[in-house]
């Protein structure tokens, strides 16, 4: 991997940022209605019930960004490429795929940051929530585990995209909705039917909301569930990366790539 | 070493069921400085090798080898010192014209990139568009701003696939100047499509004609003209234009048409015959008003081509 390279991909996602005003809009607008919707929300049954239910809600919800934003940017900046018929140019050039792929991690990444701090500060100015009440070592483990999981979402649906065109793209922006119910964001996993409890404690997401529960609450932390969610954070983004690469593989066999579409 | 060697490619896609052979069998090498075309109806497999050459399709079998190496045993050597440019893929439109070549020349791992983008604006008289979004742009813009693209690692194998599509005939002359300028001054072996007869003419050293995939014939254009036997030759006489008309079938000329003073008939380009058959019309006695020649053309040579589906092996 060259860094020069990764770096130019980065510079075109930059441009793109910046010559587009919905791409950044976007960074704040969806997070701030979700923040509105459940910091009012949880406001209401907070009045109804001794439990930190706001802290609950607005932690569930900040951190969740994590999987929502880093995992959607990777494909739609896929299919940004897609879009403007670029990837016949690109890959015309010495990119490599892992170099491509890099670029749009780290620019989900950046994206997810800007978007988290923003919450942070804003769900500090309206409801007087604290993120850092979390210690600094979980919010960080969250952070990382989370972003794994979205890295393994966005590399996916690309592989997805790559291997059947911008016909599916609406998986770009519906996938990570699917996974929410199952990753028990905003409820414990206990509060689930048995089977959907069977899928939801494999789910790396739901170790990390668990805990970030856990803490909240003051029980104790469950660290097998955190163990088991970096295995398969691990797994999962192996398992991905061979998946995309046999995808783009696929895309040079049928003219795909060539063709752009 | 030939900077470009292409050997028994097969390239098939999986069409309603079937697998189509596109490219079959084909084998060409392009000479060092050498502009090689390719010409053949829609379909007869071009692009698809262009785009196998590009690194964007995976061939079936065969072996290609650019600049001496193996592509995917030598991804990097051989892609920075290789380009392409196509009409129909312009760069991305949400960028302005500079950040799109500021992008491509990181990507090259070019050192001075501002110098080389004003050069190439400069050359491509792209200058005064260079903060225009590429989507703002005239198709003639695009396209020129991808040949910048595609001039701005100073490749060494240049791919040029329909890259003058859309162009106006003044600023197609001019890029095909500066094709031409860029290849005189730089060590670059070009493949180059088109279905401009008279640019390939114009531009190429060698010639592959392709039709269903298969190479029907390598060579000059003006090797390839001579394929064409006859010329046709169209005069118009003041009188006797019947008899002119018996002459001419006596000496085993085959008459197309014969219309009031106007007779055109087919003649060989071989053995000086159009030049005695003149000279024996002259001596009859026949008064010529006009006459007009019509030597072969590469246009024929492609029509002959594509209506035969196959001639002699290369």
């Amino acid at each position: 991997m060259k860094l020069h390279r990764i770096n130019a991909q980065l510079l075109k996602f930059w441009y793109i940022t910046i010559n587009r005003v919905d791409r950044i809009f976007d960074i704040v607008y969806w997070p701030l209605i979700d923040l509105f919707v459940w910091g009012f929300a949880s406001f209401y049954i907070r009045q109804l019930s001794e439990v930190n239910l706001l802290s609950m809600f607005l932690g569930g919800m900040i951190l969740w960004i994590f999987v929502w934003r880093a995992g959607q940017d990777i494909a739609v900046y896929i299919l940004e490429d897609f879009w403007s018929k670029n990837l016949y140019h690109l890959y015309t050039t010495p990119i490599r795929l892992s170099e491509h792929m890099t670029a749009v991690i780290v620019m989900g990444l950046i994206r997810s940051m800007a978007t988290f701090l923003v919450m942070i500060a804003l769900a500090w100015l309206m409801y007087a929530f604290n993120l850092f009440e979390i210690p600094v070592l979980m919010l960080a483990s969250a952070i990382f585990l989370l972003s794994l999981f979205s890295w393994s979402i966005g590399l996916l649906v690309t592989a997805l995209i790559m291997r059947f065109g911008q016909r599916i793209q609406v998986l770009a922006w519906s996938i990570v909705w699917a996974i929410q119910p199952f990753s028990c964001v905003f409820y414990p996993l206990a509060a689930l039917p048995g089977w959907a409890q069977a899928i939801a404690a494999w789910m790396p997401t739901t170790a990390v909301f668990e805990n970030v529960r856990a803490i909240i609450f003051g029980t104790p932390m469950n660290y097998a569930l955190l163990g088991r969610a970096v295995i398969m954070d691990l797994a999962l983004l192996v398992v991905m990366a061979f998946l995309l690469k046999a995808s783009f593989n696929h895309a040079k066999r049928s003219g795909l790539l060539a063709r752009g579409d | 070493m030939y900077p470009i060697e292409v050997a028994e490619l097969v390239k098939s896609f999986r069409q309603k069921r079937k697998r189509k052979v596109i490219v079959d069998d084909v084998s060409f090498k392009v000479k060092k400085n050498e502009i090689f075309g390719l010409l053949g109806p829609n379909g007869a497999g071009k692009t698809t090798i262009i785009n196998i050459l590009a690194g964007l399709l995976t061939e079936d079998s065969g072996e290609i080898r650019i600049l001496g190496h193996r592509p995917e045993e030598n991804w990097e050597h051989v892609r920075n010192r290789m380009n392409v440019s196509t009409a129909y893929f312009p760069l991305s439109d949400v960028l302005t014209v500079e950040q799109n070549l500021k992008v491509y020349a990181r990507l090259f791992g070019i050192k001075n990139v501002k110098e080389k983008i004003d050069e190439l604006l400069s050359i491509f008289e792209l200058s005064s568009v260079r903060k225009q979004r590429v989507l703002k742009l005239s198709s003639g813009e695009r396209t020129r701003v991808t040949l910048c693209k595609g001039l701005i690692n100073d490749p060494e194998v240049l791919l040029l696939d329909e890259c003058t599509v859309g162009l106006d005939p003044d600023i197609a002359e001019k890029t095909r100047n500066i094709i031409k300028q860029y290849h005189k001054h730089h060590d670059c072996s070009m493949l180059f499509t088109s279905h401009y007869m008279y640019e390939v003419e114009e531009l190429c050293n060698r010639i592959a004609f392709l039709n269903k995939g298969k190479i029907v014939k390598i060579d000059t254009a003006e090797n390839l003209k001579r394929l064409i036997k006859n010329q046709t030759v169209e005069i118009a006489v003041k009188e006797k234009s019947r008899e002119l008309k018996e002459f001419l079938k006596t000496e085993g000329l085959d008459v197309l048409l014969a219309r009031q003073n106007t007779i055109i008939f087919e003649v060989t380009s071989e053995d000086e015959k159009l030049y005695k058959t003149m000279n024996k019309i002259f001596a009859k006695g026949f008064r010529l008003t006009d006459l007009h020649i019509q030597k072969p053309t590469l246009n024929d040579i492609f029509i002959k081509f594509a209506r035969e589906g196959k001639d002699e092996a290369p």
